[in-house]
């Protein structure tokens, strides 16, 4: 649930507002990420308008109120400002007229006036809300960057998940979250992960307590979010369990509706996790470029197989 | 056997790094899965990081999930340490 207060108490700055009437209706509901410029629906047309949108007036349609009739211009807003419409926000080089002051007051619709113009206000404010409206999960398990991919580490607690980000640190790769990371679906294609502003960067390594990354390794060794294009799941050995021994299927695991590559790493003394992490990492790397070592090999294998029939056949006739 | 519950935090300082530890060492020798939810986040209980990322204060509800075998010993024990304040008291 976002709502108006939110929007103001979050981005007052950045887009230059100040609350000209409406108070009490700051709790107002944002139900839709979408800006709507009143424009036709101010000439009194509202056939398919949508009351839950934010509406942004900008120059235009404040000169055009101003050449309503007092009573027409009333009707017209009183028509288009309803008790679902989260807020109005004029934009600069208009001044809200007496009437739009009046009707906001009265119905409790926040109304706004901002320092940007019309086109920039609307871009920005879609830009921000399609943010906020994006969905998202928050996930256990610890999101690293090895060799520009992004790799989030699950498994079961204890597993090793923080000491193979701290090696993979240690080794140059960057930290973006450990433990806790709060995964966003983009433009419903692609995700990004990212931690909690209040752990951000810190790691929790048994034995030794909670630490800073960032101030122990440096600003280099970390950032604050990151695609993710690979998931590492790290489990005890289990001998029961048929691990992946030739690579040529792959397999895939769905987040937020997005299908992320998966591989299942077992984990047992003497395999050495940050190095298997960082050849994972490169092979996907390997294979996004187009080039995938078991399917190549495979094929090399099969034409030789081919090769060996043709030459076999021939001796068995001679 | 899964138990869900809700329970208030009592100390005064909220969930910080010493209650957070003192759930997850209360934890460690359960088999029981654990889940937190506070405002609409849902964490693992096990993890040090996921608690004190709820940054829950004095007086908040959390609802607590648990799942697995040892489920009711784990709930009774996790209820013990909340209603104890964590040894704050």
């Amino acid at each position: 649930m976002y709502l108006i207060q939110y929007l103001y108490e979050q981005h007052r700055k950045d887009l230059g507002l100040v609350l000209v009437a409406g108070t009490s209706g700051l709790s107002r509901r944002i139900n839709k990420p979408e800006v709507h410029r009143p424009g036709l629906s101010l000439t009194g047309y509202l056939k398919g308008y949508v009351g839950t949108r934010i509406l942004v007036m900008g120059k235009q349609e404040i000169e055009f109120l101003r050449g309503l009739d007092s009573k027409v211009r009333k009707e017209r807003l009183g028509a288009i400002l309803t008790s679902s419409t989260p807020a109005v926000i004029v934009a600069k080089g208009g001044l809200p007229s007496k009437e739009l002051i009046e009707i906001c007051e009265k119905k409790g619709v926040p109304l706004f006036q901002a320092s940007s113009n019309a086109t920039n206000l609307l871009s920005r404010l879609t830009f921000l809300l399609l943010e906020e409206f994006c969905p998202s999960v928050t996930l256990h398990g610890s999101l690293v960057e090895v060799f520009g991919v992004g790799v989030l580490i699950q498994g079961e607690s204890s597993v090793g998940k923080s000491e193979t980000a701290l090696g993979l640190i240690e080794r140059g790769h960057r930290l973006i979250s450990d433990d806790v990371v709060r995964i966003k679906k983009k433009e419903g294609a692609y995700l990004i992960g990212s931690g909690p502003e209040l752990t951000r960067h810190l790691m929790e390594i048994r034995g030794i307590g909670i630490i800073n990354v960032a101030h122990l390794y440096g600003a280099v060794c970390v950032r604050p979010d990151k695609e993710i294009d690979l998931v590492v799941k790290l489990e005890e050995w289990d001998d029961q369990h048929f691990y992946d021994r030739v690579g040529l299927d792959e397999k895939f695991i769905d987040v937020l509706g997005v299908s992320i590559p998966y591989h299942l790493l077992p984990v047992k003394p003497g395999r050495d996790v940050v190095l298997l992490l960082e050849t994972t990492a490169l092979n996907h790397r390997l294979k996004n470029m187009g080039y995938h070592s078991a399917k190549e090999f495979n094929a090399k294998l099969l034409e030789a197989i081919a090769q060996r029939q043709k030459t076999g056949s021939v001796r068995e006739t001679r | 056997m899964k138990l869900v519950q809700k329970v208030k935090v009592k100390n005064a300082l909220g969930l910080h790094t010493r209650p957070a530890a003192v759930i997850v060492k209360l934890l460690q020798p359960r088999k029981s899965s654990v889940l937190f939810n506070y405002k609409n986040e849902t964490i693992n209980a096990r993890s040090i990081m996921s608690i004190l990322m709820l940054a829950a204060q004095k007086n908040s509800m959390i609802e607590i999930t648990v799942e697995g075998e040892d489920a009711e010993l784990t709930m009774q024990h996790l209820l013990q340490a909340f209603e104890m304040e964590f040894g704050e008291k």
